[in-house]
């Protein structure tokens, strides 16, 4: 499966510390939010781009390996979302969300993560339907159902809550903390 | 997240300076602050023409085809590089007087500095290295 960026940055043939500085200057002219795909044949990139991801403050969301070539996917962070002023009021816990998900209570669960992120692991069964396309998307949508919106942090989701309740959906709810912090099973698009 | 890294560099071969700049250069797109302390054989890697040609370690020839084999970027790519990132250059004026160098025998962008200047640069890094 082909994984949608805004950026690819060639590294291929390079050694350390080339790719950890491609990535640098491509990431800087991103917006935040904004995903690209480093790929690289030096294999000290693997631990290289978390570390740098760590230290930078960037997400690193994950490695897949195409023969020799390993393609590391970031998303560029954003203080905005960082700060977390959430506004929608009606949110659920993690746990609570689990719970329901146990006693296999028939639920939605939206996912407004962009593509790579929902790729590299999300809960069984959510719909991927990321922030920017929620509002030409609203069709795939039931307005009766009770609709759990999750995203990394609970902030996208804040913002896609409130779209869909201008959009006449009665029953969202916006699942705090997020898959940041999510401890229940994970299911990969692989 | 964000720190600062200072680094002493005074020693001349190819080796010294791959370490020094693969260092800096990681450090600076790491988002970390960087300057490095150029001093005694260690100017050889800022100086505009010393820096394109290094010695490798007698015995040690054969890496050479090494570096080439896996792509390692030549110096004088590290050294544009370290600097496209803002990492400070300092060159020490007390060694460069004691071998007759002026600042135009470097490479564009250094600054001169005494150790005391290094010293208070370093006072609040989070890493301090010497190679």
């Amino acid at each position: 499966m082909a994984i949608e960026v805004d950026q690819i940055v060639d590294a291929k043939g390079l050694s350390c510390p080339m790719p950890i500085v491609r990535t640098k200057k491509a990431v800087s002219a991103l917006q935040p939010g904004q995903v690209v795909e480093v790929q690289a044949t030096d294999k000290g990139s693997l631990a290289d781009i978390q570390a740098w991801a760590k230290s930078s403050g960037h997400h690193y969301l994950g490695t897949k390996q195409d023969g020799e070539v390993l393609k590391h996917y970031l998303r560029k962070a954003s203080e905005a979302e960082e700060k977390k002023e959430l506004t929608y009021p009606h949110v659920i816990q993690n746990d609570e969300l689990l719970k329901k998900l146990e006693t296999n209570e028939k639920i939605t669960i939206l996912d407004v993560r962009e593509p790579v992120e929902y790729h590299f692991g999300h809960i069984p069964g959510s719909l991927s339907i990321p922030l920017g396309e929620l509002e030409n998307r609203l069709d795939e949508l039931n307005r009766d159902h009770e609709i759990f919106v999750v995203c990394r942090s609970g902030s996208r989701s804040d913002l896609a809550c409130k779209l869909l309740e201008e959009n006449g959906f009665k029953h969202v709810k916006n699942v705090v903390q997020g898959m940041i912090e999510w401890n229940g099973p994970l299911e990969t698009a692989e | 997240m964000s720190g600062k890294v200072a680094i002493i560099a005074s020693n001349g071969g190819l080796f010294d300076a791959y370490k020094v700049f693969n260092i800096a250069a990681a450090a600076a797109a790491s988002e970390k602050e960087v300057g490095i302390f150029f001093t005694f054989e260690g100017l050889n890697l800022i100086h505009k023409e010393a820096h394109k040609a290094l010695p490798i370690p007698e015995g040690r020839e054969h890496i050479k085809e090494g570096f080439e084999k896996q792509n390692v970027p030549g110096i004088p790519e590290m050294l544009e590089t370290a600097k496209d990132l803002g990492v400070k250059l300092f060159a020490c004026q007390m060694t460069m007087d004691v071998m007759g160098l002026e600042k135009d025998d470097f490479v564009d962008g250094i600054e001169v500095a005494g150790a005391a200047a290094f010293v208070e640069y370093a006072s609040d890094a989070n890493l301090t290295l010497t190679f």
